[in-house]
């Protein structure tokens, strides 16, 4: 049966289109429109408009009320282990919110540099991960009150709609950190669709007080230096991790590429899923090691 | 009680979105089309769910719309532009021997029709024989008579005891 098993590993790495759920969805609510329930409808859309208004006001609350306390809450948590000796890493602002039926969750973190003279970064970078923090959880949450808005014109109850336990996450991870360099990432993710999952990786250099880039670490040929290491270790890697690999189309290494800096200082590239594998692939990490720079 | 059903076949279209575009997908072999045979299906069953008895059955039914929509569309495309692929479909399991260092998915996306269908449905889908007799509208012994011969051609041995004849 080892044949089968891997014929539907095959199947399930067919990979699902974004545009799937609109089209899905299109379809839900040309019917609705068709069966005559437009006035109901209008009745809910307000209604929903309102809510997300409401909702929006909410959120812009705790997170202004986070950028104004975080000084007070940074000094609160001195317990809290410094990395490097250069900065830290926080759990800047931290809450979960049920609203009605909906569980948001959001961890974001806050950097904090002890050298007075990178301020300056840690206020762009924590700007950064504040806005993109915000923003993901906004939109996650207009996505599920979209499918809401349907489940519930379609005659569903919020009880029922309460069961399927809708759930939004925001949170971080630290990648590395040491004397000179922090590197993390920050995440957000919705349990009913993984489509519009999202992270990114913030690398930084507390000796200069800058961005790392690729180029930083793998100098100018950094594009063709990881393009060629990841190709190398495609190829190395074969089907042994049973993963069916297409370079053919793949665009390569550019500045855009995401990375981070793993404990050993190595840059770790991550390539979007379907980028070089069928999507149930997820995302995949490459390493470029040392002896490769 | 209508309303609660046509609610509840939404939330099981939605939910479910990902395993009726696999199965589409693995007919027309291409995203466009895939996407339009599941947008179909979605469409017809909302407008016909009135047709629709119980929730037991909305399973059974929406694949077989889905299947339905796929393989129109595959014939639709088959009749546009004859390509290598589908004059591969077009050969009987029966009169084909198949290399046995072929892999197993190409192989069953040349089988017939039928045969593909309860495959994919049991093994992709892991559907019980039951609610593929339904969706293909078949009796059961036919199904399992059927699988027992295509498992045959492709040369996997699946022993009595195992799972795959549960019902």
């Amino acid at each position: 049966m080892d044949r089968m098993t891997e014929a539907k590993r095959q199947y399930h790495d067919i990979p699902i289109p974004e545009e799937l759920s609109e089209r899905v969805m299109l379809e839900v609510k040309k019917a609705e429109s068709n069966c005559g329930r437009k006035a109901a409808r209008t009745a809910t859309q307000s209604a929903v408009k309102k809510r997300t208004a409401v909702a929006a006001a909410v959120a812009a609350v705790l997170f202004v009320a986070g950028v104004n306390t975080s000084e007070a809450f940074a000094r609160e948590v001195d317990n809290i282990p410094v990395i490097g000796a250069l900065a830290r890493i926080l759990t800047f602002r931290s809450y979960e919110v049920w609203t009605e039926d909906l569980k948001i969750s959001v961890e974001i973190p806050g950097v904090e540099v002890i050298a007075e003279e990178l301020a300056g970064l840690e206020k762009e970078v924590n700007e950064d991960i504040y806005s993109f923090c915000e923003r993901y959880a906004q939109e996650a949450e207009q996505r599920a009150a979209e499918y809401r808005q349907i489940f519930l014109d379609t005659g569903g109850t919020e009880e029922e709609w309460a069961a399927h336990e809708i759930t939004i996450k925001v949170w971080y991870e630290v990648k590395s950190h040491s004397d000179r360099y922090l590197s993390l990432t920050v995440k957000g993710a919705e349990s009913w669709t993984s489509a519009y999952s999202e992270e990114r990786y913030y690398n930084l250099d507390m000796e200069t007080g800058k961005w790392i880039t690729l180029r930083d670490i793998l100098g100018d040929d950094y594009a063709q230096i990881a393009g060629q290491s990841i190709l190398d270790q495609i190829r190395r890697r074969g089907a042994s991790d049973g993963i069916e690999y297409r370079t053919e189309g793949w665009q390569g290494v550019d500045e855009d590429t995401k990375f981070y800096l793993n404990q050993d200082q190595n840059p770790v590239i991550v390539l979007e899923k379907y980028e070089v594998a069928p999507g149930a692939a997820g995302q995949l990490e490459f390493e470029i090691p040392l002896e490769e720079r | 009680m209508k309303q609660e059903l046509y609610r509840k076949l939404v939330a099981y279209i939605v939910e479910n979105q990902d395993k009726f575009y696999r199965l589409a997908f693995s007919y027309l072999k291409n995203q466009e089309d895939a996407l339009d045979a599941v947008q179909n299906a979605v469409c017809k069953a909302l407008e016909h769910y009135g047709e629709l008895k119980s929730e037991e059955a909305f399973k059974t039914w929406f694949y077989r719309i889905v299947l339905h929509e796929s393989i129109i569309l595959y014939h639709a495309k088959k009749r546009e532009v004859p390509t290598q692929d589908s004059a591969w479909m077009e050969q009987s399991y029966e009169e084909k021997g198949f290399d046995i260092h072929d892999d197993l998915y190409a192989q069953i996306d040349r089988m017939e029709e039928t045969a593909q269908k309860i495959i994919k449905l049991r093994f992709f889908e892991e559907l019980t024989l039951d609610e593929i007799a339904r969706i293909l509208d078949m009796n059961i012994n036919t199904v399992k008579a059927k699988l027992y011969r295509s498992l045959k051609v492709l040369k996997i041995n699946v022993g009595e005891e195992e799972d795959v004849w549960t019902v």
